[in-house]
């Protein structure tokens, strides 16, 4: 669906940020990119995205090169949802912010509502439909940004950091949207330093270091080895990280907590 | 022991009648790391504000009640005379950012009040390596990644020498690595210089190793606000904001769920691998 291959960038008068990266997306993948701050995460989204070009290599989207293309003609593919959705609204009502894409995209006035409908729902923001969007809650305008995202009929969403700043409630929600829109066919990029989220969703990781993708492999493959864990900055979810300190009386290693409480509450009864 | 920040009876409304804080009694001593926590909408950056005095002075809208600070109450002081000892680290950090570079950006509050050049340069040398910038002096400010200028903003704050710090999810942009390294920072803050620290943070667990008090609000009514284990206990025996509860603690509220144990109040994870393994290691002892 989407290639990669030895692409490299730099922003004016900066060093190489993205250094000979190359990688594929099939299409159904939940893939997660990790890595620390400053590490290339967020412009290896904004080079597929064609935001920004490639210095060399090149980024191909179902066999077309991506540096032909304007970020118009990839949002007919790939709906981006930034950091910070405060920078994609700017329309006066919900409805009207999500109507924009397709809109944009050509659909008809009708597909356009069908569209902008189904997204909203399956969003949980029908009941907003009128609202002025500066005046909803962070977590509302992310979900916003997504319905717009899905309201162009994306065959891949790229989320970057999407529960940064959300209360656990909301990101619980979140997650549980992210999981049913890929179950329904959509290929999901995220971009994430939350390790319980990825190890909850994801089925791929990969890991971005000072430019360059260090890790590309399953998330049970990125928690194999701690040492180099910890170098890229990254911690092992928690039920894994006391799971395995406890391997020498017994515990078996898991990423999750219910898990992990089960078969240490049935250790404590053998006991 | 006398409250260093204390709110009676407040409650305050942006537009009358809906009150975004409700009838709120809070103590916090001086010296202490309280954690404020609670879903959206909760009331959590109200009452960041109301400390700081932004609500009500440059907020407007309608209170009632008192907000005391360092022995002064809020309503009767100003933004500027609080700001000498209250500092604050918003939630839309980017707003407090106004100077071109890194070194500039820390100055600028020590040279609005009008300390002399060669201690200002000292302090920004000084702040810049704690807060891990140092290398950044000449930088622009917009060339920084977002946990940059999270810490540039804690950098700017600090510098001012504040008696207490009022941070509105300082970590928002950190990656864990920024996280953990920040509140350790926070942490010694508190410890070493007995700075008061009051923090929102929907993370419980990157605060729970240091933090004295939790207060948890949801929309706008104070539920608790006791020890960190007191509150989370609260919240499960309650069900009240679940979805927060910490892995360390939902494994711990599991476990004595199903084994009528019970465990030390876990800070860490190695505090529950240590208490774990000596249990589990005793049981099979008895059966060896």
């Amino acid at each position: 669906m989407l290639e990669l291959r030895k692409v490299h960038f730099a922003y004016k008068n900066q060093s190489h940020v993205i250094h000979d990266v190359s990688l594929t997306v099939t299409p159904g993948e939940f893939l997660a990119i990790v890595g620390r701050n400053g590490s290339g995460k967020t412009t290896l989204t904004r080079l597929i995205m064609s935001l920004i070009k490639p210095l060399r290599g090149d980024i191909l989207f179902q066999g077309n090169i991506i540096p032909h293309c304007t970020p118009a003609k990839m949002a007919h593919h790939i709906g981006y949802v930034f950091q910070n959705p405060d920078r994609q609204i700017f329309h006066d009502t919900v409805t009207a912010e999500a109507s924009y894409g397709p809109k944009q995209l050509g659909y008809t006035p009708e597909q356009t509502a069908t569209f902008v409908n189904d997204a909203l729902a399956v969003t949980g923001l029908s009941e907003l439909a009128n609202a002025y969007p500066l005046t909803l809650s962070k977590n509302q305008k992310q979900r916003l940004t997504i319905a717009s995202a899905l309201a162009m009929q994306p065959k891949m969403l790229i989320l970057d950091e999407p529960t940064s700043g959300q209360d656990a409630r909301q990101r619980d929600q979140l997650l549980q949207l992210l999981i049913k829109l890929n179950k329904q066919g959509t290929t999901i990029l995220l971009v994430t330093h939350d390790m319980d989220l990825l190890s909850a969703c994801a089925h791929r990781a990969i890991v971005m270091a000072k430019g360059h993708k260090v890790f590309d492999g399953t998330v049970a493959e990125l928690f194999q080895d701690v040492l180099q864990l910890n170098n890229w900055g990254l911690t092992e979810p928690a039920a894994l990280k006391i799971s395995r300190q406890l391997a020498a009386v017994d515990v078996k290693p898991t990423t999750s907590i219910s898990e992990l409480s089960h078969h240490v509450a049935t250790l404590f009864r053998r006991g | 022991m006398m409250s260093y920040i204390a709110l009676r009876d407040f409650s305050y409304a942006y537009t009358h009648p809906k009150k975004v804080l409700d009838n709120i009694n809070i103590s916090i001593e001086k010296g202490s790391f309280s954690v404020i926590l609670g879903p959206s909408a909760a009331g959590k950056t109200t009452l960041c504000l109301a400390i700081a005095g932004a609500v009500p002075h440059y907020f407007g809208g309608s209170s009632a009640g008192d907000v005391f600070v360092a022995g002064m109450n809020t309503q009767g002081s100003t933004m500027q005379h609080l700001a000498l000892t209250v500092g604050t680290v918003l939630q839309d950090y980017e707003t407090q950012l106004v100077t071109m570079t890194v070194e500039e950006e820390v100055a600028f509050s020590l040279e609005n009040m009008g300390i002399n050049p060669n201690e200002v340069a000292i302090s920004v040398k000084e702040t810049l390596l704690k807060v891990g910038l140092t290398g950044y002096e000449k930088v622009l400010v917009t060339s920084l990644s977002g946990g940059q200028k999270q810490r540039l903003v804690l950098a700017s704050v600090l510098a001012t020498n504040p008696k207490i710090l009022v941070l509105d999810e300082p970590t928002s942009a950190l990656d864990p690595e920024g996280t953990e390294s920040l509140y350790r920072l926070l942490g010694q803050l508190n410890k070493e210089q007995g700075i008061t620290v009051l923090v929102v943070e929907h993370d419980i667990a990157s605060v729970l190793p240091h933090a004295h008090q939790f207060i948890l609000l949801e929309n706008g009514k104070l539920l608790a606000s006791n020890t960190p284990e007191n509150v989370l206990t609260f919240m499960a025996s309650n069900q009240v904001y679940m979805e927060a509860i910490p892995p360390l603690w939902q494994l711990k509220l599991a476990l004595e769920c199903d084994t009528n144990y019970q465990f030390e109040p876990w800070r860490r994870e190695q505090d529950a691998i240590a208490e774990l393994h000596h249990r589990l290691q005793e049981g099979a002892n008895k059966n060896a």
